[in-house]
């Protein structure tokens, strides 16, 4: 459980530095299990920064998304820094980012949060059903403590914890300025079990699978706006000139939109499952991006968000990659 | 009468390897299946895995691509960067449920027309055996 008031006190800390433009963080969301980014620009707004196990979000994203309107004339550019609040996966994006050098290490302050697992939005809308109002999530050991209008309940944390924290191997944030509370080692192991199961069916199976989960996609791009890693200025679905995929909604461009969506992630993907979070069709888009982080650790021995100095992936080889395919 | 199916394989071919072999293999008059559309590219590395998918969208049954042998790429690297991006392409093509051999790679230098008919021959045939590519073929209503 982290101290909220240690949170609130870094934060306020972080504001009240001259070099310090705000921070991002959680508040409490306006009803049921919401909690919403909320920022920080004066030492006061500090108050309302929240964290619980329903804060699902990742916010590393918003450094990324930052405006930068053109300077008038004699005017300075605002260098000062942007604070996030990041648990263990989310460092991972940031991590990522700046490996890519979309982001200057210089620009950010982090402050981690070691993270037991969060709740899945999804799974309890599922069991509290409804409009509820008051609401209260703990985290104790290996159970949540939720208190829904009132009533008490204790559920096992394995019920409500979504897959990418059931193998959750950095529970701790990798980079961080600040740390709130004590560093957690995970004991937890990715062992791709879903993806292996998977892999074991014929071709025709896979792609009745598949044919079904892309034919639902409403090609909202909700995947791709949540996405920490999906922050091209224009992305190639976006283009008109060429079009490479059309806008129309059916069978063929959905699947090449996730095909290359998946792609595009490749040796950048670090598993923090906001797309699927966020996709309104609950297309299990997760299990593709854990198929490629499966493939390029067998194939390259490559981690995406972990070691911000090494080179990115794909823009780098080894004259002995796997070439087994090549005729 | 049942039409014997054709298969429509396109071809990137890099400009400084590959399709020179293509040429050297016309111009030795080496017969190989004329079911391969060559795109000329100046590199291998220049192909992006949206280009493949495009293509099988378009109707391509496969996608053959023709790049310089390891070390001698005209551009130092471009074909050992491609090598990774088509492995990664492949996987998840064959995770989707599409066959993994619709898509090709090959290195073939400027001297090596022979190798080059060869080739297109093999995926030519293999391709023939897949059938035609109707995952996710664009259906050109408007």
């Amino acid at each position: 459980m982290v101290d909220e008031k240690q949170l609130k006190d870094a934060v306020k800390k972080t504001v009240s530095r001259d070099d310090v433009k705000y921070v991002v963080g959680y508040e409490k969301g306006t009803y049921g299990f919401q909690t919403t980014p909320c920022f920080a620009y004066k030492p006061e707004d500090s108050e309302k920064f929240i964290f619980s196990p329903l804060c699902v979000q990742n916010l590393s994203v918003f450094p990324m998304l930052e405006e930068k309107p053109p300077l008038r004339k004699g005017e300075e550019a605002d260098m000062r820094k942007i604070g996030v609040v990041v648990k263990g996966c989310d460092s991972r994006a940031i991590v990522q980012i700046i490996q890519e050098k979309g982001l200057d290490r210089d620009k950010v302050v982090i402050i981690g949060i070691p993270c037991t697992g969060v709740i899945d939005p999804k799974k309890i809308k599922a069991k509290f059903p409804g409009h509820i109002k008051k609401i209260e999530v703990k985290d104790e050991d290996d159970k949540f403590v939720v208190t829904v209008d009132g009533k008490t309940q204790k559920i096992a944390k394995d019920e409500l914890i979504p897959d990418k924290c059931r193998t959750c191997e950095y529970p701790t944030p990798v980079l961080y300025d600040i740390l709130i509370g004590k560093e957690i080692k995970s004991n937890k192991k990715e062992d791709y079990k879903k993806v292996n199961d998977f892999e074991k069916k014929s071709l025709k199976d896979k792609w009745e699978y598949w044919e079904k989960q892309f034919d639902k996609c409403i090609r909202c791009y909700a995947c791709r706006n949540s996405c920490p890693l999906c922050y091209c200025k224009e992305c190639m679905v976006d283009q008109l000139n060429p079009q490479w995929v059309r806008r129309s909604v059916n069978l063929s461009e959905n699947t090449a939109w996730n095909l290359l969506r998946a792609f595009h992630l490749a040796g950048r993907c670090i598993g923090c499952g906001q797309c699927e979070r966020a996709c309104p069709m609950d297309i299990p888009l997760m299990e593709l991006n854990k198929k490629i982080e499966k493939e390029i650790k067998d194939m390259f021995e490559y981690e995406a968000g972990v070691n911000a100095e090494e080179k990115p992936l794909l823009a780098m080889f080894k004259p002995d990659d796997p070439e087994d395919f090549i005729l | 009468m049942v039409e014997k199916f054709e298969p429509n394989i396109i071809g990137f071919l890099c400009n400084w390897c590959s399709y020179a072999g293509a040429d050297l293999a016309g111009t030795s008059r080496i017969q190989y299946p004329p079911n391969l559309k060559v795109i000329r590219v100046m590199c291998s590395g220049r192909v992006n895995p949206i280009f493949v998918i495009n293509a099988l969208q378009q109707g391509a049954d496969g996608v053959l691509i023709g790049g310089c042998h390891p070390g001698d790429c005209h551009y130092e690297r471009g074909n050992y960067l491609a090598r990774r991006r088509m492995a990664v392409l492949k996987k998840l093509l064959e995770y989707t449920g599409i066959d993994s051999n619709r898509v090709r790679m090959t290195w073939v230098s400027a001297a090596e027309g022979v190798k080059f008919a060869e080739v297109v021959k093999e995926v030519t045939e293999d391709i023939r055996k897949l059938g035609p590519m109707q995952h996710f073929k664009r259906e050109n209503k408007w």
